[in-house]
């Protein structure tokens, strides 16, 4: 008995050196709200964080938590990393913003980056990307190889993120062919690959040959573009191969340079919050995978445009912006607000579907 | 493809799912056993049918691989439930959250990988029909096999002796144990049947009608067939009809949207609920008739003694 009870105190003793011994290595704790695949959105999360080992290599440690539902589950896994000892925190989805903001506050020597949000403290950083700028060029592919002058959005949920990038999508493809529409359908779910392919394949069914997997984390969609032989493109991260001969290309997001850089501050003491929203010029999105059947002529178009996006020369809501309704919102010469993006609630002309409100 | 003919014909094998799960719960209520670990089950045999396809290339293995699944996990239910006379509601929940956690930890390492489908069939001269021909004679095979079944499965509960053995041990099982029928394997069998329908829906959903995996794909579908039963007030006909009406309004959902419908996609998306809680409702107002149709034990744990 003697002997166990020293046994295990050994044991404790070991485990608590083992926990505390390592005060120069950075403890990174990572949450993610879906499974690491080898396609979307955590896995892109994943990459990013995996250049950031690369560069560190020992002088980090990072443990990552996937698959935890927004709620009281993941305000608890919170918790616990900070009480493991974690000093930076990155909370891959929309629903940890309130209480990783809470344990921000509660821990100003630590550092926090949150995806999607929009709260923001000395120590807190959303971070979102303009998926939108990466949208437009796939547009104005699509505008090319659309036979119908129909395209087909199967879309997540209806908040400003998403409804920005269709529009951008929208304005791409009718800069190139203005009788070009767009139909939309949100099948209010992150998650639901029954749904989006039966989605896709009633815009389809409705005459629209060219389809956007609209933040759908599964190759749901893409799969039912390369079945039916319609050309479709997705975000976040590569599906080419689920796609080999329609896949139109990818708005990527890599956040290698992003997440690195965060570390940098991060050591060195100098991060501050700030509401994170990247694009091109930043290299956080990144457009690629092209489909062959694009002609050389509208690649170069596009790469042209690709240049005037990143260095701002253009804007993808430069005026003219005209709504549904038909009404001006933004005449020429003029741009759409950033906050009016980060916020929007209405779409272009050109979408067919109303938006739910 | 018109969209008419990709919702009717899609409304077929939407329904499918739903039917399947629904009769394997139907035979496990009609004695006397409320089985609410369909969602799980499902889940389960999903991710059990996908990886044994994915790795032997066999839809067929698939579908064996996730029928034993499904048996698996209900008899877990049935054991504590049946043997050891647990309250059959709080173990249906308790098996059915086991089966989304164990699902999750199956498909870990096949998260959002793809299959091929399996293609449907062509009847020859038949198909070649306009609109009825897409929507009769181009399903898949299993789709024709499971509005077979519940051809065979209302029959067999209707007018033959096993059915009659099943219905009064849903209805009194002192009373059928009386006259020398086994309760107890009979309960087992009906929920081991339960478990192996509901392995079928399963495969079905991630190795034909969406054929990859990713965790969460049942979606809530497994309680839609749980709320079918009750819809379809135990018999199997109605229940067919409900599983198509399900199908086509959830099918009919996306394509309001996608035609530009001004409905509000939220409202749309929860379309298949409401309806579930109108019919609910109506046929819930004849009580007589209500009680006449439920198998009378039905949720109630039966110690094999003489009756109450």
């Amino acid at each position: 008995m003697n002997r166990m009870s020293k046994a295990l105190a050994a044991i404790v003793t070991a485990g608590c050196m083992f926990g505390t011994a390592q005060a120069d290595t950075l403890e990174i704790g990572v949450l993610l709200p879906s499974p690491i695949a080898d396609v979307g959105w955590s896995h892109a999360l994943n990459e990013g964080i995996a250049a950031v080992v690369e560069k560190y290599g020992d002088k980090v440690n990072v443990s990552t938590i996937e698959n935890i539902q927004e709620g009281p589950d993941a305000d608890r896994i919170m918790n616990k990393m900070i009480g493991d000892g974690h000093e930076f925190l990155l909370l891959g989805s929309f629903g940890y913003m309130n209480a990783g903001l809470k344990l921000a506050q509660r821990n100003p020597e630590r550092t926090f980056l949150h995806a999607s949000g929009y709260k923001t403290a000395k120590n807190f950083s959303p971070f979102t990307a303009k998926y939108y700028e990466g949208a437009y060029l796939m547009g104005m592919a699509a505008a090319e190889l659309t036979k119908t002058k129909k395209l087909g959005v199967v879309s997540a949920f209806a908040i400003p993120e998403l409804i920005s990038t269709i529009n951008g999508f929208t304005l791409g493809a009718r800069s190139i062919d203005p009788d070009i529409t767009v139909d939309v359908i949100w099948i209010n779910s992150w998650f639901d690959p029954a749904k989006a392919q039966d989605s896709a394949k009633a815009l389809l069914a409705g005459g629209a040959d060219i389809l956007f997997s609209n933040a759908q984390d599964t190759p749901s969609v893409v799969t039912v573009g390369e079945e039916a032989g319609a050309y479709v493109f997705n975000l976040n991260s590569s599906m080419k191969e689920y796609a080999p001969t329609k896949y139109l290309g990818v708005v990527k997001t890599d956040w290698a340079p992003f997440f690195v850089a965060s570390v940098d501050a991060h050591l060195a003491g100098t991060f501050e919050g700030a509401n994170e929203w990247l694009g091109m010029d930043d290299d956080v999105v990144v457009v690629e995978d092209w489909s062959s059947d694009i002609s050389s002529d509208m690649m170069t178009r596009i790469q042209a445009m690709h240049e005037e996006i990143a260095s701002g020369a253009r804007h993808v809501y430069d005026g003219p912006l005209v709504n549904q309704a038909g009404e001006e919102v933004i005449p020429t010469g003029q741009r759409l607000e950033d906050g009016a993006i980060l916020g929007m609630d209405w779409h272009v002309e050109g979408v067919n579907s109303p938006l739910p409100k | 493809m018109s969209t008419l003919e990709f919702f009717l014909a899609g409304t077929f094998s939407a329904a499918t799912i739903f039917l399947l799960a629904a009769l394997g719960e139907l035979v496990a209520e009609k004695s006397g056993v409320l089985n609410l670990s369909v969602e799980g089950m499902m889940a389960v045999s999903a991710a059990v049918g996908f990886v044994v396809t994915y790795e032997t290339g066999s839809h067929i293995a698939g579908f064996a691989g996730a029928g034993l699944a499904g048996v698996l996990l209900s008899l877990i239910f049935a054991i504590t439930a049946i043997t050891f006379l647990a309250n059959q509601v709080a173990t249906g929940l308790a098996v059915g959250i086991l089966g989304l956690g164990l699902s999750a930890l199956i498909g870990r390492d096949y998260e959002s990988l793809t299959i091929a489908s399996s293609a449907g069939i062509n009847i020859p001269v038949l198909s070649e029909i306009p609109l009825i021909g897409a929507v009769l004679f181009q399903q898949h095979p299993v789709v024709y096999l499971t509005f077979l079944l519940a051809l065979i499965i209302g029959f067999t509960l209707k007018h033959t002796r096993l059915g009659l053995a099943i219905r009064s041990t849903g209805e009194n099982p002192h009373a059928a144990q009386a006259l020398g029928f086994p309760v107890f394997l009979i309960r087992y069998c009906c929920v081991a049947f339960g478990g192996l329908l509901a392995g079928f829906a399963g495969a079905y959903a991630s190795t034909i009608y969406t054929p990859l995996w990713a965790d969460g794909m049942i979606a809530g579908r497994g309680w839609i067939a749980v709320a079918l039963v009750v819809f379809g007030t135990w018999k199997t006909g109605r229940i067919a009809f409900g599983a198509l009406l399900f199908g086509m309004v959830s099918l009919g959902e996306l394509i309001a949207q996608s035609m530009g419908a001004g409905i509000p996609s939220q409202l749309l998306s929860s379309l298949p609920y409401i309806v579930t809680i109108i019919v609910l409702a109506v046929i819930s107002t004849d009580r007589a008739r209500m009680r006449l149709h439920s198998p009378f034990s039905l949720g109630e744990t039966f110690d094999g003694t003489e009756g109450r």
